[in-house]
């Protein structure tokens, strides 16, 4: 059994994570929590760039400025929706997302 | 500059045009500043607009619009009178050496009559070498007579079908022409009018305030406050100067229309000037419409000489109706008539010569070298040099219907009854309208017309005027009111000038018109004065013993009130003489036309009675009211400098050298020089006894008992003493009623009560007009009325009914079919949207979890189609 680490490996973590925020932003009630899932999702996106940057040269330069943006990307959103949560937090005086109903038809 | 002095030197015609824009181009300022003055109003905050605004007046507006209209009609009668002396002058020459040439003619007669043998020869050598340069000193005189006091030019070209020939059709045209009448109509409607509006800048002071109370109108709240109209009044003053004045320049009877109209306009904006009040604004109407009557037959008359004679200029139509004087060959026998008879169509149409014939000879345009023969040759449709003919009764017509004109402006029998209502507009007003201008106009053209009016035409005026001067002499008696007198005066003295007319009297009754101008001015601005001074008062009834309190109006007055009935030596005393004297003449040649002499006669003496007992009435005996006593007052300067210029001129402007002598006045023998010669021919001899018989034309010589003008010569005295005895008894009988009081005219009016209330009433003229005419048209309006309300409205509202009920269907139809669409279309949304509104829960986590699931549905969807295509 080639127990050696490939392109698979990494994709299926990318997976893993990727199943594990979207659960995580669906199933948590609260904001902070959905935030880490937003992070999760984000992070398995950075690791299936850097695995193609790595495994295929084509990508090599690509893959990785995209991780790098991702990352800064990440950190923006996570100001702004910190600064989002802070305010809901004044209007509601909880984080709870179910507690946002205004949208509901 | 030099060009306009140039155009003076050369034409001094044209100071007298110079002299008619002059008010106009008063008018038009006037006008403009009140425009200006309208509109800068609106933006009088700001600074620019208050400028401008104080400019063109401001709030407080001043006498500017009374200067400069006093002003202009002053310099019209500067230039008026430049013209007038170099007209005479240049008249007074040529009469010099006509009268030279003529002496010299008769003693080379007289020698060519007595001579024998060659000295015969001898003499009829020079005596036609002297003739010719008699004719050829009178043909330059024309010549220039033409070039330097007339002109004309086209304004409208009518041209028939088919010719594009610029200078061939019919043409009205603008132009002027003087003549001695003329320029001395100018002199005096120039002078009087300046006076006018001197005196109109006192008498009117009251519309100088922003806010004016007329005590005469009654409003919800009290007298009538408006804003006062000075400027107005002069500006309505202008227009009627130069109305008046283009009238008289005028040398075609289009373009006196216009003016005539003109005039109309103006009469009833000044007599309608206080509108707010009702008797003023129907006096107004009724002033108007009266006139639009005359004017009806004024236009009728325009037609028939259009169509006829297809010229409206005056020369051109005496020229053509009328036979001319002397050809190449000497004198016409039937010269200056009328030539009647009859045409004969075989053929081409021969014209015969008949005395009574039902057709008249239209004579050409460009007069041929010599008129004889009997029957002619004539055209219906007449080339320049051909004879053409029209029915007699069609001049008759045409002379009748101007005359029917004359009578509504000049207030005649049976159109009289507008003048006195007429009193109604401001004093000033009346006496512009009465005295110089508007009633002027009348007879002005009557005296224009003259060569125009056939025999039968000439006894109507005539007697419209014995008629006229006679009713409105006796309704003149019984007025109290003191302009309504005057008013009756007015009518009356028109009827004499009509009369003179109608009777052969041209000069006579033009003469009558300049005196009757300056003295009626005068008593009219004399009633104002009084008016002014005893505080709007007009009722003779609260005035009297005036006299010391108002001794210039009085005694200026004294001078209008001794000219109008005669005196010697002033002058209505030369013209009213001379009226006199050729009724009289008419009347020893036709005597069943006996009253054309009796009223006049009759009438003098009722005009010297009731103008006595005017005077007498409001300045002498006791006072009758006192408060209206203890207030009179003397008026300013502006009213009585003109006052005592008219009354200066009302004695002295008649005279002649010697004075005594009635038949030597120098304005008369000035109108005379205007004088028509179909006058002569109608009413004279015109002596040619000299020029041998070559005409063929039927002869009428006036012998010398069928002459009324040498007749009237003749008896001049005896018809003025005549009169002047009649005058003496009704000044007596006025002294002895309302002077020293010795009859009571209230027992005089308790005898004759019913003559009193006839006279009261006016003959009851306005009754019987009001019986004939104002209410049959009231009943056939209200017919028209019940038919406009009934069936007109009936019609109109089963219409409206129908157009309802349609309507109401049109409404079902709208609500339900296609508001029903519509709304279905709404609805089917509406439900749409509320079923699908129930997916968007609002739950963030739901909607991550559709996402994610979308995400991967998608995912799946690719994978598949990827696969398909790569197994593919």
């Amino acid at each position: 059994m080639n127990l050696a680490v490939g392109l698979n490996h990494f994709l299926l973590l990318g997976a893993l994570l990727f199943v594990c925020g979207a659960v995580c932003m669906a199933t948590k009630r609260n904001a902070i929590g959905i935030l880490m899932g937003v992070e999760l999702v984000l992070n398995a996106a950075t690791i299936n760039f850097v695995a193609f940057a790595y495994y295929n040269p084509i990508f090599q330069v690509e893959g990785q400025i995209f991780a790098l943006f991702v990352i800064v990307l990440a950190a923006a959103e996570a100001a702004i929706a910190l600064a989002i949560v802070l305010n809901f937090y004044n209007n509601h005086m909880t984080v709870d997302v179910d507690t946002a109903e205004e949208l509901k038809g | 500059m030099m060009n306009l002095l140039e155009l003076f030197g050369e034409h001094p015609g044209w100071y007298f045009v110079a002299a008619t824009l002059v008010p106009l181009f008063s008018f038009v300022l006037i006008l403009l500043a009140s425009a200006m003055w309208c509109a800068t109003r609106p933006f009088r905050d700001t600074p620019a607009g208050a400028a401008l605004f104080n400019l063109f007046g401001g709030e407080e507006r001043g006498r500017t619009p009374a200067y400069i209209a006093t002003g202009a009609i002053a310099l019209a009668f500067v230039f008026s009178l430049i013209g007038f002396i170099l007209f005479t002058a240049q008249q007074s020459q040529f009469e010099t050496e006509i009268t030279k040439h003529e002496r010299t003619l008769y003693e080379l007669r007289t020698k060519a009559a007595t001579a024998q043998g060659e000295d015969k020869e001898k003499a009829e050598e020079s005596l036609e070498a002297e003739e010719h340069q008699l004719e050829q000193k009178e043909k330059r005189w024309a010549d220039a007579r033409e070039k330097m006091w007339q002109g004309h030019l086209d304004w409208l070209r009518i041209r028939p079908a088919g010719i594009s020939d610029p200078d061939n059709g019919t043409v009205l045209q603008l132009g002027f022409k003087i003549d001695s009448l003329s320029a001395l109509m100018f002199v005096m409607v120039t002078f009087i009018a300046t006076l006018i509006h001197l005196f109109s800048i006192g008498y009117m002071s009251d519309e100088l305030q922003p806010e004016v109370e007329d005590h005469q109108v009654h409003t919800a709240y009290g007298h009538l406050q408006r804003r006062g109209r000075f400027g107005r009044f002069f500006m309505y003053l202008s227009l009627f100067c130069f109305s008046m004045l283009n009238l008289v320049l005028a040398d075609n009877l289009f373009q006196v229309f216009l003016s005539w109209e003109l005039v109309g306009i103006c009469s009833y904006l000044l007599v309608g000037f206080y509108f707010e009040r009702q008797s003023a604004s129907n006096a107004a109407n009724k002033a108007f419409i009266t006139n639009r009557i005359g004017d009806a037959g004024f236009i009728l008359g325009l037609l028939i000489l259009w169509t006829n004679l297809g010229t409206f200029n005056f020369d051109q139509i005496f020229q053509r109706v009328r036979a001319p004087l002397t050809d190449a060959h000497g004198s016409v026998n039937m010269a200056g008539r009328f030539v009647r008879g009859e045409v004969a169509q075989e053929g081409s149409p021969k014209f015969t010569t008949q005395e009574h014939g039902a057709q008249i000879l239209i004579f050409p345009r460009k007069p041929p070298e010599h008129y004889h023969a009997l029957v002619k040759n004539v055209a219906q449709d007449p080339k320049p040099d051909q004879h053409s003919w029209m029915p007699y009764w069609m001049l008759v017509a045409a002379g009748l219907g101007i005359f029917l004109g004359c009578v509504g402006k000049s207030a005649q029998f049976p159109l009289q009854v507008w003048l006195p209502d007429a009193m109604e507009g401001p004093t000033p007003v009346s006496a512009l309208i009465h005295a110089a201008t508007m009633v002027a106009a009348g007879v002005y053209l009557v005296g224009r017309c003259y060569p125009l009016f056939t025999y039968e035409a000439l006894l109507v005026i005539a007697y419209t005027g014995g008629i006229t001067l006679f009713v409105a002499a006796t309704i003149a008696i019984v007025m109290t009111d003191i302009k309504k007198v005057l008013a009756y005066s007015t009518v009356s003295q028109l009827g004499y000038m009509m009369l003179a007319l109608g009777v052969g009297g041209w000069v006579a009754g033009l003469f009558h018109l300049m005196t009757h101008a300056f003295f009626k001015a005068l008593l009219f601005l004399g009633s104002g004065s009084v008016i002014y001074g005893c505080h709007h008062e007009q009722d003779m009834l609260k005035m009297g013993g005036l006299y010391p309190k108002m001794k210039i109006t009085a005694l200026t007055m004294l001078t209008g009130v001794l000219a109008i009935a005669g005196i010697p030596l002033f002058t209505g005393w030369y013209s009213k003489d001379a009226i006199l004297a050729q009724a009289l003449g008419f009347v020893y040649v036709h005597p069943q036309h006996l009253f054309l002499f009796l009223l006049p006669l009759v009438t003098a003496g009722i005009t010297a009675f009731y103008m006595s007992r005017l005077w007498l009435m409001t300045f002498t005996g006791k006072p009758r009211d006192e408060h209206v006593y203890e207030h009179a007052h003397e008026s300013p300067w502006t009213m009585t400098v003109p006052l005592i210029a008219l009354a200066v001129c009302s004695v002295c402007v008649a005279w002649g050298w010697p004075i005594y002598d009635a038949e030597s006045s120098w304005l008369e023998s000035n109108v005379h020089h205007a004088q028509h010669h179909a006058v002569l021919a109608d009413f004279g001899n015109i002596d040619y006894s000299v020029s041998e018989d070559h005409g063929e034309y039927w002869t009428v010589a006036k012998k010398a008992e069928e002459n009324e003008r040498l007749y009237a010569h003749h008896n001049h005295h005896l018809a003025g003493n005549l009169a002047l005895g009649l005058v003496a008894i009704g000044i007596v009988f006025a002294g002895l009623i309302y002077w020293k009081r010795v009859l009571d005219p209230a027992e005089a009016k308790e005898q004759f009560p019913g003559l009193h209330a006839f006279l009261m009433d006016k003959w009851r003229f306005d009754w019987l007009y009001s019986v004939i005419v104002v209410r049959p048209a009231l009943v056939v309006g209200h017919w028209f009325a019940w038919f406009d309300l009934h069936v007109i409205d009936g019609i109109i509202h089963l219409v409206a009914r129908i157009s309802v009920l349609v309507s109401k269907w049109d409404g079902v139809f709208d609500n339900n079919v296609v508001d029903g669409l519509v709304n279905l279309v709404g609805n089917v949304t509406y439900d749409v949207g509320a079923r699908l509104r129930n997916v968007q829960t609002g739950f963030l986590r739901s909607y991550v979890l559709f996402l994610v699931l979308a995400a991967a549905g998608i995912f799946m969807v690719l994978a598949y189609f990827v696969r398909m295509a790569t197994a593919g």
